[in-house]
Formats: structure tokens, C-alpha cells, sequence
């Protein structure tokens, strides 16, 4: 063979050894370069789903979305103009800082890829930011859903707020729904407890990214999935009402707790003090809510459904019922009040040390009289006592749709046996208790139950924030001379001369009601008004109020009550 | 005056000399056009986002012009002048290389003499001066010298200006020029025992990292000394000559090199130990390529290319932009017709009697050779990433031109024989 072929042999055979390479790369191997090549370049964004809104009971909105913003640089476009002062004046960056970050991202190899600089600015800092882009290169702004409250009633606990993702194991509730750190999720209040309506789907975009994180559109072969937004909810609260009885509590710590009587549906829930939701963008901030949480006037506790407070003299309306059911008293049965009652070797004194003289069930409700239920506890069991308070409500939670209600406490014997041992209490701790003193504690929702179901007579529903939602039936069968005597009582209270309510008083509507001065270890007494509202003969608003160191329930929370039924009359109708 | 233009005219009339015809040998040139077609083709799409000036496509096509130029003019080039002064260049080549050591760093490396705006990369020339004077040696020393000292002249020869410039440092020019003289030898007419005997260690060293493929490269070694049939001490020298360099070569690597230099040398094996260097590289081109599939995904539709996944595309890794946008179709047809360039430049080489112009011919089929095939075996992962580019395909104007060159010049050492 000549030595050319020779020659070209060997170069043919190397270059069939490429050939053969590159065919085994380009055809054997095909799917999985293919596969490694998508990878490389298609990169998934999720779509945000916007939340859903929150309307009151007359459609107007009161929790809605809005646009915050993610500030980022795009380290390789920064140049020598750009103005870190501005950026740190209104970001509150330091300009420090930010030029080492960008500096150092100048130098990596992800130089065109954002860096994140400030989280969750509002629109109007975008705006001034925007305005100045020319000495600004570099930035951007990435969308982010946020929580916007556009009417005046702030209905804090009840709209409760977000909180980012952080921690996938731990922080979220519901585990179902498809979460991503950095997602915001309901972590208090209506956010959480309807979390799952609320939320929404996020989408997917597929878009083309280069090796510098450069974006070069969305992918055509794929075009993602849309988001899918939230539902909207409905809330039974009257949002006027709410603002108006949140503007009557500035100042003072309470709760607030109104409803309808016959659906449980609640119209109005304060709790003071508040915090602000407007008062940040996006997720709570964590510095802001350590804040709250070290506040000693413990603005994040829900007092509504979590305060435990003694209910005073609005508890007597519990052993009124008793007696009345029991037929241990009527009419005729009379007390001599002289403003202090001796049993054994301690004094126990009715609030008007002047004394009330001779009482009977009638005026030992609505002048309130303790001298009158000292006697009356000694013909009652201690039992049934407990039972009645049980069936109007007390020492359970009512279920309200809200995460954290406390159920209160209504003592028996096993509870007194075991926490004074069984010698350790007497006829003197039944005497504080039917006053609605001593072990007793009691939401301000349970109170406002109370008045729903002497209101509608025993037929009412649990408490519930959602409007239209099925909520379960109370029904609590007493005699109707017992219906009779609560609503005739707690009538007197607001408007008879000498009642202890008057200042609740409104005319052309039928007001009933009680007040309660609860004694507590803390300082002044809590002041106490529970009651109703009848209009054309119809129950259509039911309250508690409580002002914390309020002292007398005739005066501080009557005259909040007042003011709320005026509302009522006006504006609330079934 | 006179003696002075008389003197130039001599000097001239040495290296120019009217050819008698120009004829285009379109076996070798229609593989160029269309390798020069493929190229430009994926530089337009590579070098779409800059502007018309300054892309590399519309640079390419300017070279291109220039080339042709060249092209034409060195038909008027004397083909023996290179012969006659064949020791005086490769004197001037070995001055040239030990002038960039004292010329300033150029990304990292001292590879180019810079003369105020004007600056070359003698090592590129260098590589047409090495086959001269290899060919003219040999062309010389026809039966003259004992076959064994010729080879190791020659082998001397080369490896002097590869070592100079494996220090600039070239790795893949050293490569270029310590390969060129293996073909040239062979084409001489030297004993091909006496090259494998050349080979044979550097095989010996590599192989005894796989105790199984060293074993099979020892049968190899054996067998052909046996049939080679040498005198009995030479055989058993050789054999042990390589069986050392298997044995030393572990102990170097684990007990003299630095981690540092193990690192550089295992890169260069293994691109996926280091997947932010070379060997990142090197896993994106075999993506690039092997995603392409037999079409490949059309022209300025490869994302790895097209979205920058594909480090060096318009220079050392183009064959892996076309393998991608143009698929195993376009590979072939390169593979093909880059073969159809070499099988005629072989052919002539076969034909003309002339030992300095035949041995010339297959010294410049080398050098096309090797660049293609360490820069396609690099693309795939089968050599490692040296940085030598695709002739005719890389973007790259110095280069081209000395491409064009060699084409031109084989045309003219073709026309004058033929």
C-alpha cells in the first residue's frame, strides 16, 4: 500500500472516532443533554395569587390588596452615578452597606443576576425612587401582594395579619396548601381561620434565563399555569359601628363585643388597646411585633375572646334565672338591705353602703342589690347553680371563628375541693360567686351570648364572624315566666328611676340591660354593661362592653352603650 | 544607489517569483468555502446583540477579504526561499519566541511582541517555520545520517520552540509543534518502530494510572518489539525504559507534585471534577452538542448558546455552537469535507517528487490537522480544553490569515510542481 493511503487511512480513522463521538452524544445520548439543556435555561417563577378581600356585612371592603415592592440591583449596572444616599434616605439602607454589596456584587460571577436590597417598600417610595431612575441604574422593583385596610374601623384581632414564611417545618398551619418560603401566610384572626378560602393558587411562568440570570422571556413551549385568586369573604360586622366603637375606646383598655341576637352574628368586636395593621407593608415586621408582644399593656391579646375578667353583678342574672326557675322566690319574698350582710366572722357589703331597705327580686336587679343575693345563694344549690351558668354559656368557649377563645371558669365543688381542699372553703365563696366575684372568670363574648339568649328567650346561635356561614343552634328551655322575669329585670335596670343602667337609656327603642362592677386584685374595678336592644318588638343588637378600671358599670360602659344603641336604632335592622 | 537597488532587487527576486499558472485546486479550497460558510453562519447569530461594526461576524468577513488577498499574493512567493533560508527563520523563530518573555502578561500569558500599536504572536508564524526547516533537514539528510540520530535531531528541533513556548504559557501551540514532526518523519520515510519507540513512553506514562489499561498497553509494547524484531539488549532496554516510566509515575504524582498542580493536570482529565473551571465548560459543551440531536436546533435557536451557557462560542467551543443549532448533520458535513481538505493535500503530497515541497505539504496537513482534532476532541470531552481553535471556524483574524496561508502556499507548491 502506498505510503498516502496509508496516511489517509489513519486519518479517517480518527476522524471516525469524532464522528462516532459525536454520534453517540447526538443521538444515544439525545434525551438526557436535551433534558440537561432545558434545565440550564428555563427557570419556574411562581405567579403570586392575590389574596381574597374582606367585605363587611354592607359589601364595602375593608381588608383589600395592594402592590408593595421588592427593591433589587443589578450589581453590573450600577455605575459611579449612582446615588446610594437617596437609596439609603429612603429605604433606611446604610449607604455603606449598600456599596459594599454592590461592590462585591460587581465582582461575582453572578453580576447580572438582582440582588435583594429592601423588602416590601410601599408604592409612594417606589415612586420618589422611579422618579430619580436616571441617577438610580441598576434597580428594580419586583411586585409583592400586600394587605391594605381602606376604611376607618381598624378591626384588629378580628382581621388579625400575615407573616412571611420562614421556616417550611414549623411556622405554617396548613401544610396543605402548597407553600414557599418567602410566602406570606394568615398567622391571626379571619387571615388564619379562613386561610384556606382566602389564599388562593399561586401560578407558574416558565421563562428563559441565561447563564448571568438575564431574563429573555417567557418559554413558549410551556406556557405555565395563572394564578387562581383567593375567594372573598363576607363579615357580619357593621364596619361604621366597629370605627364608631373603636373611636369610644381611645384611651381606654376594654373590649367590645356586639351581635345580632337571634343569628349570633357578630356586628362589632373591639379589643384595646390595638395595633395598627396599616402601619407596616407586607408581613409584620419582626422588630414591630416583639414590640407589641413586650408592651405591657398587652395590645396583641384578643381581650374579647381571650380577656378573663370577674363578671360582677351582670352575673346575677344567672342566679335571678335560677331562683326564678327553681321557684324558690317570688314577689313576695323580701330582703332587708342595710349596705352589709355578717356571716360568721366576716363583713360582706352591698356596693351602696347606704342600703337599699327591703328588696325583692325586681329591685335587687336593677339597683343591683348584693345584700338581696347573699340570702338568696343560701336557698339555691351550689349545683344547679353551676349548671344554669353552664347553660347560659359560661365555662366553655362559645366557638366564635377565632383561633384562641378561652373558655373562662365556672367553679364547682371538684374545682373549690381541689384548689382549697375540701375544708378549705365555705357558705363566703358562694356569697362572692352569685355577685359574680371570687374564682368566676368570664370572656366579654360569653356575656354578650348571655344577653342572646335571654334576648330571643333561649333560641340563638353561636357567635360567628363569617356572614352567612352555618353555625350551630343554641336552644336553652326555661320557663317563660323565667324568659318573663330576665327581660322584665334586666328592662328595669336601664329604665326604671332608680336603675343602676339608666345612663343606657335611648328613647323610642326598648333597652334592657345590666351593669357590673367587678372587683379585681389590679387596681380600680372593671366596668360592665351587657345588653340589648328591642326595636318593633324584635331583639336586633346584643353587647357587652367592658372598660378594664372603668369603676362603676353604671357610668363607663353604660354610657359606651348608650351610644351604640343610638347607632343601632338608626342603622342596624335585620 | 545603484548597488543599493540592485541588492534590493536581488533580495527580492529570491522570495518573489512569477508562477507560471495559478490554478485553484478546488478539492482543497471547496471544503474551505464551505467550512468559511458554516462559520459565518454561526456568527451572525452568536454575535446578534452587538452592533454591525463591532460583531465578531462582520470582523470575520473582513479577515476573510484580507485572507483572500493574502491568498492571491503568496502565489508570487518563491516556494524554495523557504528551503535556501530554512535555518535562518527557525534561528529568527527561537529569538522571536525568547522576545515575548520579556514583553508585558496578556491574560495571564507572555505569548505576544507588541511594538507600539502593532502586535504579533510569533509562535502562530512560528508553526510554518518549523515545517521548513523539519522538511528541509529531512529533504537534506536523505540516507546521509543514521536514521536514529536524525530522529532525535528533529525531535530536538521541535521541542526547543515547544518547550519555550509551553512557558509563555501555549499549552496547545507546544502540542502543535511537538506533533508536527511525527507525519513529517513518517512521510520521510523513517522506521516506524524507531517513532513508537518515540511515542511509546509518554503512552507508558499516562496508562499506568489504570493498572488493567497498562497491563494491555504492556502486551501492546510487547508484541511489537517481538515483531519488530530489534537486536536483544535494545528490546529489553526498551521495555524496561517504559515499564520505569509506568512505575515512576504514580510515585511523582503522590509523593513530588503540589496539590495545586495535581489539580491543574486532573482538570484537565477530568472536566467534571471541577465544574466551575475548564471542566464547566466542557459539561456545557457536551450538553450544547448533545441536545442538538441529528438537526440540531436550528440557527440561532440554541439555548446554550444563545443564552451564554456556552463559554468561549465564537472561538474554542463554535463546533459545539453548530453541533447544537445545526446537530450531527452539521458536524458530519465539517467532518467530511475538513477530511475531503487533507485526503488532496495527502494525494499531491504522494505526487510530487520533491522531498522538501512534499514533506512541506504533509507538515502543513499536520498543523490543520491537529488543531481540528484536539479542538473537536475537546468540544466532546475525549481531549482536554487547551485552547487551540477550529481551523476555519473559529472566529479569530491572526489565525485565519495563517490558515489561509498554508492554504495558499500549498497551492503554490502544487502549481510549481504540477
Amino acid at each position: 500500500m502506498p505510503k498516502f493511503k496509508k496516511v489517509q487511512l489513519v486519518l479517517a480513522g480518527i476522524f471516525a472516532i469524532l464522528f462516532f463521538r459525536f454520534y453517540h452524544l447526538q443521538i444515544y445520548q439525545h434525551s438526557k443533554y436535551e433534558a440537561k439543556a432545558g434545565n440550564n435555561s428555563v427557570r419556574k417563577i411562581s405567579l403570586h395569587a392575590p389574596r381574597g378581600i374582606i367585605y363587611d356585612r354592607n359589601g364595602i371592603p375593608i381588608v383589600d390588596n395592594r402592590q408593595i415592592y421588592d427593591l433589587s440591583v443589578i450589581p453590573f449596572d450600577v455605575t459611579n452615578q449612582f446615588d446610594y444616599q437617596m437609596v439609603s434616605n429612603r429605604t433606611g439602607v446604610s449607604s455603606n452597606e449598600l456599596k459594599e454589596k454592590i461592590a462585591k456584587g460587581k465582582k461575582s460571577f453572578h453580576r447580572f443576576r438582582p440582588i435583594p436590597i429592601k423588602r416590601h417598600i410601599d408604592f409612594e417610595t417606589r415612586s420618589h425612587l422611579e422618579e430619580n431612575k436616571l441617577s438610580l441604574p441598576g434597580t428594580i422593583f419586583s411586585e409583592f401582594p400586600a394587605r391594605t385596610y381602606p376604611v376607618k374601623a381598624k378591626l384588629t384581632h378580628v382581621l388579625g395579619y400575615l407573616r412571611a414564611v420562614t421556616d417550611l417545618t414549623i411556622s405554617i398551619p396548613n401544610q396543605e396548601l402548597d407553600y414557599k418560603l418567602g410566602d406570606v401566610f394568615g398567622f391571626s384572626g379571619i387571615e388564619r381561620m379562613y386561610e384556606s378560602i382566602l389564599r388562593g393558587r399561586d401560578g407558574t411562568e416558565f421563562r428563559l434565563v441565561d447563564i448571568y440570570g438575564i431574563d429573555h422571556g417567557v418559554y413558549q413551549d410551556n406556557p405555565g399555569q395563572q394564578p387562581t385568586p383567593g375567594k372573598s369573604l363576607n363579615l357580619s360586622i357593621d364596619s361604621k359601628l366597629q370605627a364608631l366603637i373603636e373611636d369610644l375606646f381611645t384611651g381606654k383598655k376594654g373590649a367590645a363585643v356586639c351581635m345580632m341576637p337571634q343569628s349570633g352574628e357578630v356586628l362589632a368586636f373591639v379589643s384595646a388597646p390595638d395595633y395598627d395593621l396599616n402601619s407596616f407593608a407586607g408581613p409584620v415586621p419582626i422588630e414591630l411585633w416583639e414590640g407589641w408582644n413586650s408592651d405591657l399593656e398587652r395590645p396583641l391579646i384578643n381581650r374579647g375572646i381571650q380577656g378573663l375578667y370577674p363578671p360582677g353583678s351582670t352575673f346575677k342574672l344567672i342566679g335571678a334565672a335560677l331562683a326564678k326557675e327553681g321557684g324558690k322566690v317570688d314577689k313576695s319574698w323580701t330582703v332587708n338591705c342595710n349596705g352589709v350582710y355578717h356571716l360568721g366572722d366576716r363583713d360582706f357589703h352591698c356596693w351602696n353602703t347606704a342600703g337599699h331597705g327591703t328588696v325583692n327580686l325586681d329591685k335587687a336587679i336593677f339597683q343591683s342589690c348584693n345584700i338581696y343575693f347573699y340570702h338568696l345563694i343560701q336557698k339555691l344549690s351550689f349545683n344547679n347553680w353551676k349548671v344554669m351558668a353552664e347553660n347560659f354559656g359560661f365555662g366553655a368557649p362559645t366557638g366564635i371563628d377565632l383561633l384562641g377563645e378561652k373558655g373562662g371558669l365556672v367553679p364547682g365543688k371538684t374545682y373549690m375541693n381541689n384548689k382549697y381542699g375540701r375544708y378549705g372553703w365555705a357558705t363566703g365563696n358562694l356569697l362572692t360567686f352569685i355577685i359574680g366575684q371570687g374564682d368566676i372568670l368570664v370572656t366579654p363574648i360569653q356575656v354578650a351570648q348571655m344577653m342572646n339568649i335571654i334576648a330571643t328567650r333561649g333560641n340563638t346561635k353561636t357567635p360567628h364572624l363569617l356572614l352567612d356561614s352555618p353555625s350551630e343552634n343554641i336552644t336553652l328551655s326555661l320557663k317563660s315566666t323565667t324568659w318573663d322575669f330576665l327581660q322584665q329585670a334586666t328592662w328595669s335596670v336601664v329604665n326604671h328611676e332608680n336603675g343602676t343602667g339608666k345612663a343606657a337609656k335611648i328613647n323610642g327603642c326598648e333597652v334592657h340591660g345590666k351593669t357590673g362592677t367587678a372587683q379585681n386584685p389590679h387596681g380600680e374595678n372593671h366596668s360592665w354593661f351587657a345588653g340589648y336592644l328591642v326595636k318593633e318588638g324584635v331583639p336586633i343588637l346584643s353587647l357587652a362592653i367592658l372598660v378594664e378600671h372603668g369603676g362603676k358599670g353604671s357610668v363607663e360602659a353604660a354610657l359606651i352603650s348608650h351610644k351604640i344603641f343610638k347607632y343601632a336604632q338608626k342603622n342596624i335592622t335585620l | 544607489m545603484l548597488r543599493k537597488i540592485l541588492l534590493y532587487n536581488n533580495l527580492l527576486n529570491k522570495i518573489i517569483q512569477v508562477p507560471d499558472k495559478i490554478v485553484f485546486r478546488w478539492g482543497m479550497l471547496f471544503p474551505v468555502i464551505v467550512l468559511i460558510c458554516i462559520s459565518f453562519i454561526t456568527l451572525k447569530y452568536t454575535s446578534v446583540n452587538s452592533s454591525f461594526l463591532s460583531s465578531t461576524f462582520t470582523k470575520q468577513i473582513v479577515w476573510f477579504g484580507m485572507g483572500s488577498v493574502v491568498f492571491i499574493l503568496a502565489q508570487w512567493i518563491r516556494i524554495q526561499y523557504f528551503q535556501e533560508y530554512a535555518y535562518h527563520l527557525y534561528g529568527l523563530l527561537i529569538i522571536l519566541i525568547g522576545i515575548t518573555y520579556f514583553m508585558p502578561v496578556i491574560g495571564g500569558s507572555q505569548r505576544w511582541i507588541i511594538l507600539g500599536p502593532v502586535s504579533f504572536q510569533p509562535s502562530e508564524i512560528g508553526k510554518l517555520l518549523l515545517v521548513f526547516v523539519i522538511a528541509r533537514v529531512l529533504a537534506d539528510q536523505k540516507g546521509n545520517m543514521n536514521e536514529i540520530k536524525l530522529l532525535l535531531f528533529i525531535l530536538i528541533m521541535a521541542i526547543i520552540p515547544a518547550l519555550m513556548v509551553f512557558k509563555q504559557p501555549d499549552f496547545g501551540t507546544a502540542i502543535v509543534y511537538g506533533f508536527i514532526a511525527i507525519p513529517m518523519l513518517y512521510w520521510s520515510g523513517i522506521r516506524s518502530f524507531y517513532l513508537f519507540s518515540v511515542i511509546a513512553p509518554f503512552v507508558s506514562i499516562i496508562s499506568a494510572f489504570n493498572i488493567y489499561i497498562f497491563s494491555i498497553w504492556m502486551g501492546i509494547l510487547v508484541l511489537v518489539i517481538y515483531f519488530n524484531q530489534p537486536k536483544i539488549t535494545i528490546g529489553v532496554s526498551q521495555f524496561m525504559v517504559n515499564i520505569g516510566c509506568g512505575i515512576m509515575s504514580p510515585f511523582i504524582w503522590n509523593n513530588i507534585l503540589y496539590s495545586h498542580q495535581k489539580e491543574r493536570i486532573l482538570t484537565l482529565l477530568n472536566p467534571a471534577q471541577d465544574p466551575h473551571g475548564a471542566g464547566y465548560q466542557v459539561i456545557q459543551s457536551i450538553i450544547a452538542i448533545g441536545s442538538g440531536g441529528i438537526w440540531g436546533k436550528g440557527v440561532g435557536e440554541g439555548t446554550q448558546t444563545q443564552l451564554r451557557y456556552l463559554p468561549v462560542r465564537d472561538t474554542d467551543f463554535i463546533v459545539s455552537v453548530i453541533g447544537e443549532e445545526m446537530g450531527l448533520l452539521g458536524i458530519t458535513v465539517i467532518l467530511v469535507v475538513f477530511f475531503t481538505m487533507l485526503y488532496w493535500i495527502i494525494v499531491y503530497a504522494g505526487i510530487i517528487s520533491n522531498r522538501f515541497s512534499s514533506l512541506t505539504l504533509i507538515g502543513f496537513a499536520s498543523i490543520l490537522f491537529i488543531h481540528l482534532a484536539v479542538n473537536m476532541g475537546m468540544t466532546v470531552g475525549l481531549l482536554p480544553v487547551t485552547g487551540l481553535p477550529a481551523p476555519f471556524l473559529s472566529y479569530g483574524g491572526s489565525f485565519l490569515l495563517s490558515c489561509m496561508l498554508i492554504l495558499a502556499l500549498s497551492t503554490n507548491i502544487i502549481n510549481h510542481h504540477i
